[in-house]
């Protein structure tokens, strides 16, 4: 009898320390260890520091993406944000030689990396390319990015995307206070083949004050978004005037809205070469086979699609756009009619980036406009 | 006549059966009569509480139940010729032929019962749920009760492992009562087993019906019922305790329960615990951690009047187990491989866990004046909570491990239409889901890095905002029940059987946080909303009295809290049946009907921001005049040979979870809901006598206009979209087969089941589509235009087809083996049983998502419909057959005279294939990123697979 209860004991004890049983017994989970931030001197071990501006100086224009073989590492402090939805599966970071996108592939960035936190990213095995580079005399420079090889060429680089590559080249370092933007003189903006080496601005947080609203906005919409969006047939510029688009961008629910106000009916439909599709106008009624409205409402066989726009502005006699995505938290607000009708100027903060020589500004939250004194924009939803 | 007819009608409305009864016609009196022992087969240990049911011809004459000691006594038959069938739970069926004269009380002496497969070894097998919850998909066991029909028993001991439905039936058209109260779901209509799971000594005694046959507790539908007793006197008298170890649930069950019988004083009392804990060998992060209580007592007043009081409960949790793709499976290397758990801490968490405790207390009258009336009445009532938990997040990466976009998939196809080109990323995800064991984080839930998010979320006052919270989902009844059913023997041909039935349900839906996970809270908006209504913040309001209230801000909410959405369903249904009896010499016959009404509404507790003027207070009341007529022809030939059919048509509403297009967020009905009408019709030929058992059935069953309605991300519409399906109908036609025949070895028989039919669709049903977040029409009343078959085309000869049609291809009901068979001995001689059984399995298929089958998805960008997209997206996967072999193996000894031990094993697929699909369904996805913009491709599939060998040791000690 004793010796079969020592047997039915150590029976038990064997089964108890198995992993299966451990849900068993644990009525409260053991939180984690707290974050332990790597240190320079982690990453001094993995191999050799180089600034952003050395980073971008081996990427030349227009001479096609550079992949890392050695063992370098880049720091720099967090300084976007995708919180509001406004940049998108990037973050970007700046050290004292200039800003850097790197293209982790994944949403909510911000989550992981905070604004300040200094981040370290390992180079050996990535590369490094530049996205909105257009040669000849309407085109310029993009931005250099940091990321993967694309191996289908379609772009420079490629998203991180696999959290297993995430883990491997980028690490997190101290949090820190946000970093204070740089306030910038028309001077100090970036020629259209401007790079870190000529403008350090670029791809940091930058601070503009002055900005004179031009009238102008641009943004890309398809008839069906699943279908070629190349295809002339399905593109429909909203650009060169503002088209009563007053909003900083357009969620798909705005969209429509605008879409069915009237206010396109006039656009043509294609490049701006080829606009030989008619107008949005003649889709106002388009009915199916049956007779019936397609998709039983006006304008039926255009999707309803989030838009992101660009709003255009002058800083002197510089051209700088707002570039806002319509999926965003704050796309549907209006720009105020002070500053839409040039009464007012507007004062905003943001990442500082070309696209095809074109100077951008993507701000990472609304609060990030102001009224030249400081005031916040008042959030005001379009009404028709 | 009509007054006695009367009588027992308004002895039916009354719902107690008090009114007095016309005296009963003055019943001659014989002196003869039968009397005997009723033992078990091989072992020679009596049996307590077999039924015995003496019939001349196919009258009932007589019904008395064994003792304690196994003995029975029917006096006052005249002399002739009877049948006596003997029936208990966990045993075949026997028959046996007696002749009464010269007016002796004839002495039958052993009556002999051959064992099933014991219910308490195998519950688990068959109660095991499928845990689908973001996939729409339910499923519970596959054979309910009737384990004293040759085929039941057989199916229900090894077709479970291979999800087997009863003649290709929805598990839920099987009708579950407790104590004479149907206590399948008001709002799903599943049979709730887990109620009771851990109870097993305590639910083992049931009656049950198969198929059409109508029953004495309550009308039922096509697909059989099943009457768990649950009161003190039918739980075994005595002490028994056991401990049961297995490798397939949990590692460890410990059971005990004592019942006092019925005592001098008029009282019995019966009580029953268990536990069941720990995991197994084939599914990591799967736990138990359950427990079940159950007390019960019960008074007899002078033979007339019987009170009984039941209360039961099983709380505990329960770790589980989620599909995932071939392509997962197969890098990992496992076909059992689980995506719900990972490490925290070095310790293996679950994400997903079932955390229930929903008491039933029954309160139970029975009245018994005379042998020809007897009437019962039940008040049942089921509380408590039911929670399952999940990962949700908020503006945070999908935490789940096989996201598909962290496959490698995602990353490389060789077909160049996909536009997956990227090699390098395919290799190293290759590399990681290949080595799942050094690279945990990735292939199992991350907890340490959502800890770490979620303490690092720094709100503005410096305060832990949480992207990452368990979640539980609740789902807490209140559902009252009254039952009453009465029987009267009208003359010796007629009977009349009746009842009425109350349902009242009021649930409860919400979700709670579980578990912050490092943080201090979570904010309660609706983050589907914030995609699309970006800017508005009274849109993407969860609780929208509360953001006005407070100042306009989003409640933070904190462990316990409710959050998402919170609303109530009402389900009532009321019903009335009865049925006549007729029996006379050889021949028996009956008809039946019933009438009920069905009624259902939504209330919404909190006003969402999406749709305040229709998510608050009640929704439109829906209700549905049902209604169900059966009628049966039983012939018996020399006693032992039965000849019978049933024929029924039901016209059953639909459920609350089939009406509500979104539920979560408002109050809008699915358009055009109807009742479910169901045809079924069966013809059977059983034998039974010492040791011989047989069955054979053909059944044909047609339902039609079945809805069906699911939620789904669209990605033509990049929005969350709810689909209603209406019109759906099946066909379901077959044949059943068991027997159980011995063979010239003492002790041996041959037994074997088969089940052979065809269920498919038979109509293409019309669905309407809306968008989630603005109940905006996508599509209205549209064919299913490939649901029922698709069009097979010839190859091209390079992976393509060519525009010649060369066949149909039907489409199945899935999730169930059409074919399944069973040959196997069965040995039982000086308290050992042996079981051997070869099974096999074939014709199953995957549930189908109907949205594959549109002309939307089949068109593709292009709107050109291809036979290269029709072969792609409509066809039906097919399940590969399987065989299987089990065995089981039992014995116990008697100590003293008094105590009893015993021991079972069972071992299954002793082949150890683990190959074998059980379920899963089709994902809804469309990859629509494709390079030449022509045409849709599916996502994959997720699937459920069987797991390999595994045994089951119960040893139990009875005292």
């Amino acid at each position: 009898m004793k010796k079969s209860l020592i047997i039915l004991a150590t029976a038990l004890a064997a089964l108890v320390s198995c992993e299966e049983w451990e849900p068993v017994y644990t009525l409260d989970y053991d939180e984690p260890k707290a974050f332990e931030p790597v240190t320079l001197e982690q990453m001094n071990q993995m191999g050799r520091h180089i600034t952003i501006a050395q980073l971008a100086a081996r990427y030349t224009p227009g001479n096609g993406p550079i992949a890392i073989t050695e063992d370098l590492f880049i720091s720099g402090k967090v300084c976007s944000s995708d919180k509001a939805g406004n940049i998108y599966k990037s973050f970007y970071i700046q050290d004292e030689t200039g800003g850097m996108e790197i293209k982790a592939g994944r949403s909510s960035l911000y989550s992981d990396y905070h604004e300040g936190q200094t981040i370290y990213v390992f180079l050996n095995g990535m590369t490094v390319g530049m996205y909105g580079y257009k040669s000849g005399n309407y085109g310029g420079n993009g931005m250099v990015q940091v990321g993967l090889e694309d191996p289908t060429g379609e772009y420079e680089t490629s998203y991180i995307e696999l959290p297993f590559f995430i883990d491997k080249y980028i690490y997190k370092g101290e949090l820190g206070a946000p970093v204070a933007p740089t306030t910038l003189s028309e001077s100090q903006l970036p020629s259209k083949n401007g790079t870190v080496a000529s403008c350090k601005y670029l791809g940091e947080l930058v601070h503009l004050d002055g900005l004179q609203y031009a009238n102008n906005v641009f943004t890309l919409l398809y008839l069906n978004s699943n279908d070629n969006k190349k295809e002339s047939s399905n593109r429909i510029f909203v650009a060169d005037q503002t088209w009563g688009v007053k909003t900083w961008a357009m969620s798909k629910n705005l969209m429509g809205k605008y879409l069915e106000s009237g206010l396109w009916d006039a656009i043509k439909i294609g490049n701006s070469g080829d606009q030989n599709y008619g107008t949005v106008g003649d889709h106002k009624d388009k009915k199916d086979l049956l007779g019936n409205l397609v998709n039983g409402k006006h304008y039926g066989d255009i999707e309803r699609q989030a838009g992101t726009v660009s709003q255009t502005f002058k800083m002197g006699n510089t051209e700088v756009a707002i570039r806002t995505s319509g999926y965003g938290r704050f796309g549907d607000y209006k720009i105020p009619d002070d500053i839409l009708d040039g009464s007012k100027t507007l004062s905003v903060t943001g990442i500082l980036t070309l696209y095809q020589g074109d100077i951008q500004i993507t701000v990472n939250s609304y609060e990030d406009f102001t009224y030249a004194d400081g005031t916040p924009l008042p959030k005001e939803t379009m009404t028709f | 006549m009509r007054k006695t007819i009367l009588a027992a009608a308004l002895a039916f409305a009354t719902g107690l059966g008090f009114v007095a009864m016309g005296a009963p016609q003055a019943p001659d009196s014989y002196s003869g009569g039968v009397k005997g022992t009723v033992i078990i087969r091989g072992t020679k240990e009596p049996v307590q509480g077999a039924v015995l049911n003496v019939y001349s011809g196919a009258e009932l004459v007589a019904s008395v139940k064994s003792d304690e000691v196994g003995q029975f006594k029917v006096d006052n038959l005249k002399n002739g010729m009877y049948v006596v069938v003997i029936e208990a739970s966990e045993y075949l069926q026997n028959t046996v032929n007696v002749t009464v004269n010269d007016g002796y009380v004839k002495n039958m002496f052993n009556v002999s019962l051959t064992p099933t497969q014991s219910m308490e070894n195998m519950e688990d097998a068959s109660l095991m749920e499928f845990d689908l919850d973001d996939s729409g998909y339910n499923d519970s066991p596959a054979i309910i009760g009737g384990s004293n029909d040759i085929f039941n028993n057989i199916a229900s001991f090894g077709f479970s492992a291979v999800r087997f439905k009863t003649r290709g039936y929805l598990s839920e058209s099987q009708d579950v009562y407790l104590a004479g109260v149907k206590m399948n779901d008001a709002i799903t209509g599943y049979s709730p087993y887990s109620l009771w799971s851990g109870l097993n000594e305590a639910t083992r005694i049931k009656e049950a019906t198969i198929g059409n046959e109508i029953s004495e507790y309550g009308f039922s539908g096509y697909n059989g019922s099943s009457n768990i007793f649950a009161n003190a006197t039918n739980v075994r008298k005595g002490f028994r305790a056991s401990a049961l170890t297995n490798s397939q649930f949990y590692r460890l069950r410990l059971m005990l329960s004592y019942a006092s019988g019925m005592q001098d004083n008029g009282w019995a009392y019966a009580f029953n615990v268990s536990g069941r804990f720990g995991g197994n060998d084939w599914i990591r992060g799967v736990y138990y951690r359950s427990f079940a209580y159950y007390a019960a007592a019960e008074k007899v007043f002078d033979d007339t009047h019987k009170l009984g009081f039941v209360f039961f409960g099983t709380p505990g949790e329960r770790g589980k187990q989620m599909g995932a793709t071939q392509e997962a499976y197969d890098l990992v290397g496992d076909n059992m491989y689980n995506p719900n758990w990972g490490y925290q801490n070095g310790v293996v968490r679950n994400s997903r866990v079932a955390k229930t405790h929903e008491p039933v207390a029954i309160v139970k009258y029975d009245y018994t004046p005379s042998d020809e009336f007897q009437a019962s009445v039940t008040a049942l009532y089921r509380f408590g909570r039911n929670g399952n938990t999940a990962l949700d997040w908020y503006d945070a990466a999908d935490p789940r491990p096989d996201y598909y976009r962290n496959l490698p998939s995602y990353f490389y196809n060789a077909d160049p239409d996909l536009n997956r080109q990227n090699t390098g990323k395919y290799a190293w995800a290759t590399e990681i889901w290949t080595h799942p064991d050094d690279y945990p984080q990735y292939t199992q839930v991350n907890w340490d890095r959502l800890y770490d998010v979620n303490r690092l979320s720094l709100d503005e006052d410096g305060n832990m905002r949480s992207k990452y919270v368990i979640q539980e989902r609740r789902v807490d009844q209140n559902d009252f029940n009254l039952a009453a059913t009465a029987k009267y023997q009208v003359n010796h041909f007629l009977s009349l059987n009746g009842g009425l039935s109350a349902k009242v349900n009021r649930t409860e839906y919400y979700t709670r946080i579980d578990d912050l996970l490092g943080g201090e809270y979570f904010i309660n908006i609706n983050n589907f909303a914030e995609r699309d209504f970006g800017a508005d913040p009274i849109a993407v309001q969860n609780d929208l009295d509360y953001y006005y209230a407070h100042g306009n801000t989003a409640q933070k909410v904190k462990k316990g809290d409710k959050y998402g959405y919170d609303y109530f369903a009402n389900v009532q249904n009321y019903e009335g049946w009865v049925n006549a009896k007729y029996a006379l010499g050889n021949l028996s016959a009956n008809v039946a009907g019933k009438v009920g009404y069905n009624t259902f509404w939504r209330e919404g507790v909190w006003k969402n921001g999406l749709f305040p003027d229709d998510s608050q207070g009640e929704s439109e009341h829906k209700s549905f005049l049902t209604y169900g007529a059966k009628a049966g022809v039983n012939y018996v030939i020399g006693g032992n040979t039965r000849l019978y059919a049933n024929v029924g048509y039901y016209n059953d509403a639909p459920k609350f979870n089939q009406a509500f297009l979104s539920p979560r967020t408002r109050n809008s009905i699915a358009p055009n809901l109807t009742t479910v009408k169901t045809f079924s019709a069966d013809l059977n030929a059983s034998y039974s006598a010492n040791g011989y058992n047989v069955r054979g059935t053909l059944f044909y069953t047609t339902i039609n206009d079945q809805t069906d309605l699911m939620s789904f991300y669209d990605d033509l519409q990049n929005a969350f979209t709810n689909f209603s399906m209406v019109g759906i109908d099946e066909r379901h036609a077959g044949v059943e087969l068991g027997f159980k025949v011995p063979v010239p070895v003492p002790g041996l028989s041959v037994q074997g089941a088969l089940s052979m039919g065809e269920y498919i669709y038979t109509s293409n049903p019309y669905m309407t589509q809306t968008v989630d977040n603005s109940s905006e029409m996508v599509m209205e009343n549209q064919p299913v235009s490939y649901w029922k078959n698709n069009p097979l085309y010839s190859s091209d000869g390079a992976g393509g087809y060519v525009e010649e049609i060369t066949g149909t291809e039907k489409h199945y009901v899935p999730s169930t083996p059409q074919t399944a068979a069973s040959l196997g001995l069965s040995w039982n001689k000086n308290y050992w049983f042996i079981d051997l059984d070869v099974q096999h399995f074939r014709n199953a298929y995957l549930d189908m998502n109907p949205f594959y089958r549109t002309d939307v998805a089949t068109a593709g960008p292009d709107n050109k419909v291809t036979p290269n997209e029709i072969m792609g997206l409509t066809r039906q996967e097919k399940f590969d057959p399987c065989w299987l072999l089990n065995l089981s193996v039992g014995k116990s000894w008697y100590i003293h005279y008094k105590y009893q031990l015993g021991v079972n094993f069972n071992a299954k697929n002793l082949l150890n294939n683990t190959t074998v699909k059980t379920g899963g369904y089709e994902q809804t996805r469309l990859i629509d990123n494709t390079t030449s913009k022509t045409r849709f491709y599916r996502f994959d599939s997720k699937y459920f697979y069987m797991s390999g060998f595994n045994y089951m040791l119960n040893v139990y000690f009875k005292f």
